[in-house]
């Protein structure tokens, strides 16, 4: 019985310890990453203040003018709707770009040669006129692209990558660092419970012996009887099974009650997805609406998960480069390589597949939901069911979608009649029957076909 | 351990020492099923399941895939000349700068504008257009004010690239360009139904009179 309080004592102690030191390093792991992010943004700004000198015109008037009329259709470096613009000033003298720009079909109709070739190369998409652009204008906009075709090819974006990609390398082995040194802990926690053991043993002897009280020696009887013998011996020890097999039963018993409850309820599922699609990017930062991806959710039985033409809206063009050192995001590319898209010639090839997602919210067919009687008729939000979804990077079951949650909210929720065409009928056969009028099986709608004809 | 050893001698102290040990053992053992049985938490499987037959669809949902059609898929594209219930014939006016302005000659918003109407045509708009166009129109949406997408032109103030200004846009040109899309816009027409389409342009002409 002693060494059992022993065991107690000797576990108690290294669990605060280990448990004070995760604490520790977590804390720790969290503030490296925060360090080094800050040590990236002033090693991004410098090179942004080092911008070179303007030429000819003011690139910083040109740039206001750049960014409100020509970035729905131009990029510096790549090609958009129309040409990239880097290096036009050599490709065209200034006169002539001021005329393109006025009006480019003007140019285009008097048959000027470089006109035409523009117009038919970016297949006869006709530019914006702009007539409202003065000389000055024009030149400041020159200017502009100029002096950012001259920066070399995405230096702060490549750094900021660079900078990220330390930073998440960081955390993936600090999370090693951790368990690793979490390892080492428990093994040493166990070498000392073990070395304090056999102290404790020897000073008993000790005092013991001072005493004059005569030690059994432990080592004298067990080499003696077989593992047989000594597991018959503990089994006589009333104490030690009942301890056995009270831990047994609580352990089966939690172990059975949570297992019972949580059969068929997904709550927390979180698979891993095909793409590394972000909620948290796009419904939290960027503030696109849920219907403008799941149009279902309002008009519909199912919330539809979006093919991928919608997402293709925005991605054909954005492509995160500056997070890739210039290249297309991976997790991008793979919205084009199921599309067979080619990100340079902007056409799609005939080897299409769908994206696979994996279905998280899974009802069983047993049970009948439908998203547009309670997106549109009831006007829950989407967050109510689905969670903090705006927040959440990657998405997981937040509901545990039992037959107790549905019932427990449809018991509490308010129903809203006022202006809801939908509960027109109801309202109307209750105000019937207050005013103590005839309610027939008609006005109940029992002369709809399918109540007969089914 | 001295005076542990002693006051086991003596009778009463013992039961007093033995419900201080079973109590603590019992708590050892608590904790540790609470640990063990927290520990399941797999987030990549959904966990145990019974009778999984009465959870799948017998019919296909749209989402699945489907062994009977060659591209494998469930939700099929209708067949070639043909046109959905509820949906526009397509190839009435295509994606043309000829079916631009035919459709801006002969289409008309279907719909009488009234309230109804044009609180529908806004929240529609507010969902499906504001990211880029701005709740205003004047092209300062969500995403364009963090730069991610360059801003499309003001319908009260700015040009249109197929010529004109952005406020004299007619019923036919909006709903031609919402169908197919312009430039970096993409196309809708998945997205919204037509009627849904005319709603919006019926806001959209309400955006053109801002100043």
């Amino acid at each position: 019985m002693r060494s059992i309080s022993l065991i107690f004592r000797s576990v108690v102690k290294p669990f605060i310890f280990i448990s004070a030191l995760s604490l520790g390093v977590q804390g720790f792991a969290q503030e490296v990453p925060a360090l080094q992010a800050e040590e990236a943004a002033t090693a991004d700004a410098a090179p942004a203040e080092a911008a070179a000198a303007p030429s000819k015109g003011d690139p910083a008037a040109g740039a206001a003018i750049y960014k409100q009329k020509c970035t729905s259709c131009h990029a510096i470096d790549r090609a958009v709707v129309g040409p990239a613009l880097k290096g036009m000033s050599e490709r065209h003298d200034e006169q002539w770009l001021i005329k393109w720009i006025r009006n480019s079909q003007a140019l285009v109709a008097s048959g000027d040669p470089a006109a035409v070739k523009v117009f038919e190369e970016y297949n006869k998409v006709v530019m914006t006129p702009f007539p409202e652009l003065t000389d000055d204008d024009i030149v400041n906009i020159i200017a502009y692209v100029q002096t950012e075709g001259d920066k070399p090819a995405a230096p702060a974006g490549g750094a900021a990558a660079g900078a990220e990609g330390a930073v998440s390398g960081d955390s993936g082995e600090v999370s090693n660092f951790m368990l690793g040194g979490l390892i080492l802990v428990v093994l040493i926690t166990l070498l000392v419970i073990l070395v304090l053991n056999r102290v404790i043993k020897t000073l008993d002897r000790v005092i013991l012996q001072k005493k004059g009280i005569a030690v059994e020696e432990d080592g004298v009887v067990s080499t003696k009887e077989t593992a047989y013998e000594k597991i018959r011996r503990l089994s006589k020890n009333k104490k030690l099974v009942f301890f056995t097999i009270l831990l047994v039963v609580i352990l089966l018993g939690s172990w059975g009650w949570k297992a019972m409850w949580n059969t068929g309820v997904h709550q927390g599922y979180q698979p891993e997805q095909p793409i590394k699609y972000s909620h948290q990017l796009h419904a939290g930062t960027l503030k696109i609406d849920c219907q403008y991806c799941h149009t279902g959710a309002y008009k519909s039985k199912n919330a539809t998960i979006p093919s991928l033409n919608v997402c293709m809206n925005c991605h054909n063009y954005v492509q995160a480069t500056d997070k890739y050192n210039g290249e297309i995001s991976p997790e991008i590319m793979k919205i084009y390589k199921a599309l067979d898209y080619n990100p340079d010639t902007k056409e799609y090839g005939p080897n299409q597949k769908p994206i696979q997602w994996v279905r998280i919210h899974n009802l069983p067919d047993f049970a009948y939901f439908n998203h547009s009687q309670h997106v549109s008729v009831a006007g829950i939000e989407c967050q109510q069911c689905h969670g903090p979804i705006q927040t959440m990077e990657e998405v997981y079951q937040y509901s545990p979608l039992t037959m107790k949650w549905c019932i427990n909210c449809h018991r509490e929720h308010d129903v809203n009649t006022e202006g809801n065409g939908y509960y027109d009928k109801v309202v109307e056969v209750h105000d019937l029957l207050k005013q103590g009028k005839k309610v027939t099986p008609a006005v109940l709608g029992g002369l709809e076909c399918g109540k007969c004809h089914y | 351990m001295q005076a542990l050893l002693k006051l086991c001698t003596t009778k009463g102290s013992m039961l007093v020492m033995n419900k201080l040990r079973i109590f603590s053992a019992a708590l050892i053992a608590v904790a540790g099923s609470a640990v063990v049985s927290s520990c399941g938490g797999d987030k990549q499987n959904p966990g145990l399941e019974f009778a999984r037959n009465m959870y799948d669809p017998i019919a296909y949902n749209p989402d699945q895939p489907n062994k009977n059609f060659a591209n494998g898929q469930t939700a099929q594209l209708p067949p070639s000349g043909t046109t959905p219930v509820g949906y526009d014939k397509v190839d009435e006016y295509p994606n043309t700068n000829e079916g631009y302005l035919a459709a801006s000659n002969n289409l008309v918003n279907p719909l009488t504008r009234n309230k109804q109407n044009l609180t529908e045509g806004k929240n529609l708009y507010l969902h499906m257009c504001s990211q880029c166009h701005g709740p205003q129109g004047n092209g300062d949406g969500t995403i364009v004010a963090l730069e991610k997408f360059p801003p499309p032109p003001s319908y009260s103030k700015g040009n249109s690239s197929r010529g004109g200004a952005m406020k004299d846009l007619t019923d036919g040109k909006i709903f031609h360009t919402i169908t197919y899309g312009l430039n970096l816009m993409g196309p809708h027409r998945a997205q919204l139904d037509p009627t849904e389409r005319w709603k919006i342009v019926m806001y959209v002409k309400e955006l053109q009179k801002l100043q």
